[in-house]
């Protein structure tokens, strides 16, 4: 205790003493260390999160209803709905009906009829198209044409990578319609059915689920798939703040709802694969990080070792009088943890007071995602530790050299 | 029994053919309350034997017991409480620590002996006080004279009261006044609290008022002059 105190005296007054610039760019390094091990991963991880958040809001929202294992649709969907409207809790929710058909352009100008037609496979999704638009504000995501209008009949939305000129740029990843634009007529088949429609707008987003489906009414969906059942086959809500996803599944498990249809939560619902990338993408900007740690540790056992040796008489002297060399020690371990609490504090309040926000508002336009900067406080508590715990070390080691070198040697300068 | 008592001390530095022999055989007794300087040409010896008694080095032969403590026999630890224990240090170039201020000078080594914070406050301001340096608690170092500086090392030396003050040189950076004056604190010491002084010098006009001057040349011990009969000699 008396080592600590003295060491934290004589630490105290270095760092006080010490020329402002100086400890100013040691503590800009030791922010931009920081700020390398949270932010690299934190990109990295955001391309996902950005991705899912997508997803979330866009598509499946906070909890999601689907088919049970054994069925093809969700049974009582009637029942089930009216079960939801029960819960304060559920401030929006949208029912969709799924098929497959096939989309078929240009059909009118093919002289050919034995040539190649210019048609795709896709999904087709039944909806009431102002549910979904509370929902997922499907319409903010058209970018030609306009919204389906809830009295209309005929009409439909394409997602854009159904169209060969927003698909080329991934080159032959999908199958596309040639020239497609807003009001041409397109055929939609499912087994013998077929109907026209006309293209009402195209939709894009970074949700690919979005970009490979097709949108008609959900009373054009049920009559052209004669599902007249009104059994659908997803059913995605949002939820309050008052309640989390896993709350509100035991809920409608505690309802029956479970009977009917499978309960997911919107992080059950994620494909696996997309976990395991986001942890492998949280590793490898670890990794990446690290290397500016091993600078960062190289750094402050310079500029230790360079202090140090530069009192190394003095040092000596300190010996000489009595001192124990643990305070000494003490003394350069604490100059670097205060550089690496000063650095760290900087980067976190850069990080959480301005970063995260901005990209948050300002994401990062990568073509599957909107990258955000994500910094869970947990993970960056560890890459603190971590950050506090190498630079405790690297002060150490140097103050240890040069501390146990022999005390007279080091009053009169000799080697 | 003298609270010094060096035997057959020998001090050589390095190997073979390239080795020096600096200490050839010493033999040194210090009473209590006495006060010792050493004095000899640069080369002589005269630190290297200080060193070897103020238990900063380690003689190659012989041994050194101080206070009955055979201290060539203790760790590299146990070297340094008891030097903190035991004995005081006034070296030429002041030797203080630039990041503090006086006050914290002097109070480091008795907050290292336990003092609680406040008692070593007390004591160090008391110390710097009797070195004449009052009001200068809160100086740095290098807001102090040199002879200011020494003296506040002084002051850092007695304040814990060792049982024995050694002062290597500690006129050597200092003008005829200051040198003076430092050596008048560290005579005063010697009378007023009949501490036991042992001290480096190469200008005889400082030694005057020691009890023995001890003579050193290549090594040796060549000449013991008493200047006072107040003690047991060498």
């Amino acid at each position: 205790m008396t080592a600590l105190r003295i060491g934290f005296l004589l630490g105290l007054r270095q760092i006080q003493r010490a020329n402002f610039w100086t400890t100013a760019l040691i503590i800009f390094v030791m922010m931009l260390t920081f700020l390398n091990l949270i932010a690299v991963s934190g990109i990295l991880v955001g391309l996902i999160e950005g991705s899912e958040r997508a997803v979330q809001r866009n598509s499946l929202g906070d909890l999601v209803l689907s088919e049970l294992a054994e069925e093809d649709r969700i049974l009582e969907t009637t029942s089930v709905i009216n079960t939801l409207n029960t819960f304060p809790e559920i401030t929006n929710y949208a029912v969709r009906y799924k098929g497959n058909g096939q989309i078929e352009a240009n059909y009118k100008e093919r002289r050919d009829l034995a040539g190649e037609r210019d048609i795709v496979a896709g999904i087709v999704t039944g909806i009431n198209t102002v549910r979904e638009d509370e929902m997922t504000n499907l319409s903010s995501l058209l970018i030609e044409g306009e919204y389906l209008n809830p009295d209309e009949e005929g009409y439909i939305l394409i997602g854009a990578y159904f169209i060969k000129r927003y698909a080329e740029q991934f080159g032959d990843v999908f199958e596309a319609l040639d020239d497609v634009y807003v009001g041409d007529s397109v055929r939609l088949t499912s087994g013998n059915v077929t109907k026209e429609f006309i293209v009402k707008g195209i939709v894009q987003s970074k949700v690919d689920e979005i970009n490979l489906n097709t949108y008609i009414p959900e009373r054009e969906f049920r009559r052209f798939f004669g599902r007249i059942d009104r059994n659908a086959n997803q059913i995605v809500m949002r939820l309050d703040e008052s309640v989390t996803s896993d709350e509100m599944k035991v809920l409608l498990t505690k309802t029956g709802v479970s009977d009917y249809a499978k309960i997911q939560t919107f992080q059950e619902s994620l494909p696996k694969f997309l976990i395991d990338i986001k942890n492998t993408f949280n590793l490898l900007g670890t990794l990446i990080g690290s290397i500016g740690l091993v600078v960062a540790s190289i750094t402050i056992f310079i500029i230790i070792f360079i202090n140090a040796l530069s009192r190394r008489k003095q040092i000596g002297i300190l010996k000489g009088i009595g001192i124990d060399r643990n305070v000494i020690q003490i003394a350069y371990v604490l100059q670097a943890a205060f550089y690496a609490i000063a650095g760290s504090a900087l980067g976190a309040l850069l990080t959480y007071g301005f970063l995260v926000g901005y990209f948050d508002r300002n994401p990062i336009n990568f073509p599957f995602s909107d990258g955000i900067l994500v910094a869970e406080p947990i993970g960056t508590l560890y890459r603190f530790i971590t950050l506090f715990v190498i630079t405790l070390f690297a002060g150490f080691v140097p103050a240890w050299i040069i501390v146990k070198q022999n005390t007279l040697n080091s009053i009169l300068g000799r080697k | 029994m003298p609270i010094i008592q060096a035997k057959n001390i020998h001090r050589r530095f390095g190997e073979g053919a390239l080795a020096a022999h600096v200490l050839k055989g010493i033999d040194v007794e210090v009473e209590q309350g006495e006060f010792i300087a050493i004095m000899g040409k640069s080369g002589a010896g005269k630190s290297t034997l200080m060193y070897q008694l103020s238990v900063l080095d380690e003689p190659s032969d012989g041994s050194v017991e101080i206070d009955g403590t055979n201290v060539v026999e203790l760790s590299e630890r146990e070297r340094t409480t008891f030097r903190l224990n035991t004995l005081g240090y006034v070296f030429q170039n002041y030797a203080l620590v630039p990041d503090l201020s006086a006050e914290e000078n002097v109070m480091i080594p008795l907050l290292m002996r336990g003092y609680a914070w406040e008692k070593a406050r007390k004591v160090a301001q008391g110390s710097i006080d009797g070195v004449g340096l009052e009001g200068k608690y809160k100086n740095l170092p290098a807001e102090l004279s040199g002879g200011e500086q020494q003296r506040v090392s002084i002051a850092r030396a007695i304040a814990g009261k060792p049982k024995i003050l050694f002062a290597d040189e500690p006129t050597a950076n200092l003008d005829t006044v200051s040198g003076t004056q430092v050596i008048d604190l560290i005579a005063k010491v010697n009378r007023e609290d009949n501490q036991t002084v042992v001290m480096v010098t190469h200008e005889r006009e400082y030694a005057v008022g020691c009890d023995r001057i001890i003579y050193m040349e290549d090594g040796l011990v060549t000449k013991i002059e008493v200047l006072k009969k107040k003690k047991r000699r060498l």
